[in-house]
């Protein structure tokens, strides 16, 4: 140290004051005299301990290499402006420090005037601001590697850049970044922009196992792994990672688990010298700095993709569900759709969807409806759900289901949102199931019209043979002498009476079996039933069968298929007929019921029969479930869909003692419910024949 | 041709019970009619019915039923069944059981004379 040189005046300029060159040497700052050109006269201690040479080399600044190179011509400039003018010296350089390093500073120098006002020398303060200029650089960076991450940048873009930075704040050093494939468990395609794909392909696709290289060890111990020499690391003394290191020139390699907020490495950032040893602090507080960053960013790439990834899951849902959703910004009728609900209404992807334009796609007969709803739906947020007929541009027609309503956002305001689903394909399939199973129907009508031929030629006969034996009557008292006008007008009468009554029978044959679709009225079920009855009357009474009515008094009236309801009532009662076909020990009796508990209105077929066999009594309504040698099976299957379609149940439950009873119950038509305190029964018990 | 004859009309169907015997008295024949079978053996008139008309399908005991009660009884009337079934099998069964005759409902005068003189010239 040449303290001495230290306080050399020079004969030009005043004498410094003793005790002002001690204040100088206390002072922790660089402290140079110039004299008034800039040529430096003399510096304080710290000057001299700075660089460790000595005044003369400080005097030859400017073709030396104390001032890092690029910042001579500034300083230059700068300095000779300050003499021509008097101004303040201010400037920001790099002053090389007796170690080989540059450090910024911040040089402050102030003209000493004398008594005319004549500059007679500089004082020149530096000031270390090396740590300061480095935090800045270091948050500049920081702030710009965010910024990539938070526009969603490309990961590669962001790790390379990230690399690039710490290269540049440790210029010694290089750097890479090794993602990890979790699902794998294999390194990733690395970045290391200065080393290049040379260096980080041979790396990719190798299995995260300690001994492959120190990233392996690293993120399988999940804690920083420091190769002081990669070349004499008896760990990696075989691994092919060695020989590629060496070739590029790294011998310290020190690895880094990138860890994300829940705990899982992500990857490893890899920082190398090219000579053996550990990192400093201020490498090791870049690492810790810069391998954060890295999972934000490596972090961020995979929830993106996960989102990307749920997207795509969620489009191709909702195009394989034909369902698409929607959110309706009421105050301005704008509705944001997904790419399936413009899909489902015909509307060209990105064309600015509005109420106007969705009531524009929706059919006439439901447009009324429609606008009434959207109206409702203005003020009203509660959970809607509606069917709409779509009448598209092109003139096709689709069936759309709607669920909407009001949900709280996240900032506590709420939004309308809905989804609405194409239901077209299951209202076309449900409308060829109705037709099919009216078709059916109608089968199984004919089927039993056969069963019942000899009832229906009963029926048809015995008025016709009246018909017949009247009008013979007639004639021959009219032919007698004198004639008989009194009794040919009586049995002319008759005659008229029985072809009525023919008439009916006809009637209501063509009524029960005639395909005609389905017709919804108000129906009295008593009446109903006194139809069937009378037409399988003669069936049953060849069968041996008597029949008990037992029809509550003032039965309310149902609605329904007056024609569908007979054929249920009939194919119960000639099921009753069947199952007693075998029975000799017991009289054959078939007693229908009626009665309501003012909701419903039941009817009951019961029998004497052979009962139902063990087992589940459902099964029998199974459609070709049959018990019959010659049946189909299909008929009560049948009666029971009839039945779900009026709303009614139809069961089966077996008799405290022989037989069977099948029972039906449908809803009372709604405004015409009954006091159900005021039903009696009507005990009505009658054979017929 | 006994023109005094009686003739029991036996059907539960009221047209029948009325128009039948109306046509039977035109043609000569004394008629009494009868709504069942059990009727017509309470009525006290079995002894003097030269000939019997009788519907086969009834409530409680059928016109099959009263065929073979009679010939039971051995009381041998003709009898002309009378039934709205066009079933072959059930005619065939009377008449190989000793009927007259067996008509389908409807049938004309002539068959319904033709079988009624046939069977009271057979009693």
């Amino acid at each position: 140290m040449a303290r001495d040189l230290a306080v050399a005046p020079t004969e030009r300029v005043p004498a410094i004051r003793p005790d002002y060159l001690l204040i100088a040497d206390c002072i922790p700052g660089l402290i140079g005299i110039t004299g008034p050109d800039g040529a430096v006269e003399s510096c304080n201690r710290a000057v001299l301990e700075y660089y460790d040479v000595t005044l003369e080399a400080i005097q030859g600044w400017a073709s030396s290499k104390l001032i890092h190179p690029d910042d001579i011509p500034a300083m230059i400039a700068r300095q000779k402006r300050s003499v021509e003018t008097g101004e303040p010296l201010l400037n920001e350089i790099r002053l090389l420090r007796a170690d080989g390093v540059y450090r910024w500073f911040q040089i402050h120098g102030e003209p000493l005037r004398d008594s005319q006002g004549e500059i007679v020398q500089w004082y020149v303060l530096q000031t270390d601001i090396d740590d300061l200029k480095r935090a800045e650089t270091m948050l500049a960076g920081e702030k710009r590697l965010l910024e990539m991450v938070a526009l969603g940048r490309p990961l590669h873009e962001i790790l390379n850049s990230l690399c690039t930075f710490v290269e540049q704040m440790a210029p010694e050093c290089q750097c890479a970044v090794f993602p990890i494939d979790q699902d794998e468990h294999r390194f990733d395609k690395g970045f290391a922009p200065s080393l290049g794909d040379a260096y980080t392909g041979p790396l990719q696709g190798v299995p995260v196992v300690p001994g492959a290289a120190p990233c392996g060890a690293a993120a399988v111990h999940k804690t920083q792994i420091i190769a002081f020499d990669i070349e004499s690391d008896p760990r990696w003394l075989t691994s092919a990672y060695r020989d590629l290191a060496l070739g590029f020139g790294l011998r310290a390699v020190w690895s880094t688990p990138i860890v994300s907020r829940s705990g899982e490495v992500l990857g490893t950032f890899a920082v190398y010298q090219r000579h053996p040893g550990s990192p400093t602090q201020i490498q090791q507080d870049l690492i810790a700095q810069f391998t954060h960053i890295a999972s934000i960013a490596i972090e961020r790439a995979q929830s993106d993709s996960a989102i990307r990834r749920s997207k795509a899951f969620l489009t191709e849902a909702q195009r394989l569900s034909s369902t698409g959703c929607f959110y309706w910004l009421r105050p301005t009728d704008e509705i944001i759709c997904s790419d399936e609900t413009y899909r489902i209404f015909g509307i060209e992807l990105g064309t600015p969807v509005t109420v106007q334009l969705i009531a524009s796609r929706i059919h006439p007969d439901d447009s009324q409806r429609f606008n009434k709803r959207v109206e409702e739906r203005r003020t009203d947020g509660s959970k809607a759900e509606a069917e709409y007929r779509l009448l598209l541009p092109d003139g096709s027609i689709k069936f759309v289901h709607l669920v909407s309503q009001t949900i709280a956002t996240e900032s506590g305001g709420v939004e309308y949102t809905g989804v609405i689903q194409d239901v077209t394909e299951a209202r076309v399939a449900e409308e060829t199931l109705g037709k099919l199973r009216s078709e059916l129907a109608h089968v199984a009508r004919v089927t039993t019209l056969g069963e019942l031929t000899a009832s229906i030629a009963h029926e048809v006969n015995q008025p016709l043979a009246g018909i017949v034996t009247n009008a013979s009557t007639c004639l021959r008292m009219l032919a007698a002498d004198p004639p008989n006008v009194e009794g040919a007008r009586e049995t002319a009468r008759r005659t008229i009476r029985d072809g009525e009554r023919a008439s009916e029978v006809i009637a209501r044959l063509r009524a029960l079996f005639s395909k005609k679709t389905t017709t919804t009225g108000s129906i009295d079920l008593n009446e109903a039933t006194r139809e069937v009855v009378a037409l399988s009357m003669s069936e049953l009474q060849r069968q041996r069968v008597a029949v008990r009515l037992e029809l509550a008094d003032h039965l309310p009236p149902v609605k329904g298929d007056r024609v569908q309801l007979q054929q249920v009532i009939l194919n119960l009662m000639l099921n009753a007929s069947d199952a007693m076909s075998t029975v000799e020990d017991r009289p054959r009796e078939l007693a229908i019921a009626t009665g309501s508990d003012g909701a419903d209105v039941r009817l009951s077929v019961r029998d004497t029969g052979i009962g139902l066999d063990a087992g589940d009594p459902d099964k029998l309504f199974d459609a070709f479930y049959t018990t019959k040698s010659g049946g189909m099976g299909i008929g009560l299957s049948i009666s029971r869909s009839i039945m779900e379609r009026h709303g009614g149940r139809l069961w089966a439950t077996r008799n405290r003692g022989p037989g069977a009873t099948f029972s039906f119950s449908i809803p009372c038509e709604p405004h015409d419910m009954l006091d159900a305190a005021g039903l009696t029964y009507q005990h009505q018990s009658m054979m017929v024949g | 041709m006994t023109a005094t004859a009686l003739v029991s009309v036996v059907d539960d169907d009221e047209s029948v019970r009325e128009s039948l015997p109306d046509l039977l008295k035109e043609f000569g024949f004394a008629v009494q009619s009868f709504a069942s079978a059990e009727e017509f053996l309470a009525s006290g008139r079995v002894d003097e019915t030269r000939c019997l008309v009788l519907d086969i399908a009834m409530p409680g005991m059928s016109g099959p039923d009263l065929q073979r009660e009679l010939t039971r009884r051995s009381l041998p009337i003709p009898i002309v069944f009378i039934t709205a079934n066009e079933d072959s099998c059930e005619c065939a069964r009377v008449l190989d059981a000793g009927a007259v005759s067996c008509l389908i409902k409807p049938f004309s005068e002539a068959a319904l004379l033709r079988a009624v003189t046939t069977a009271i010239q057979a009693g």
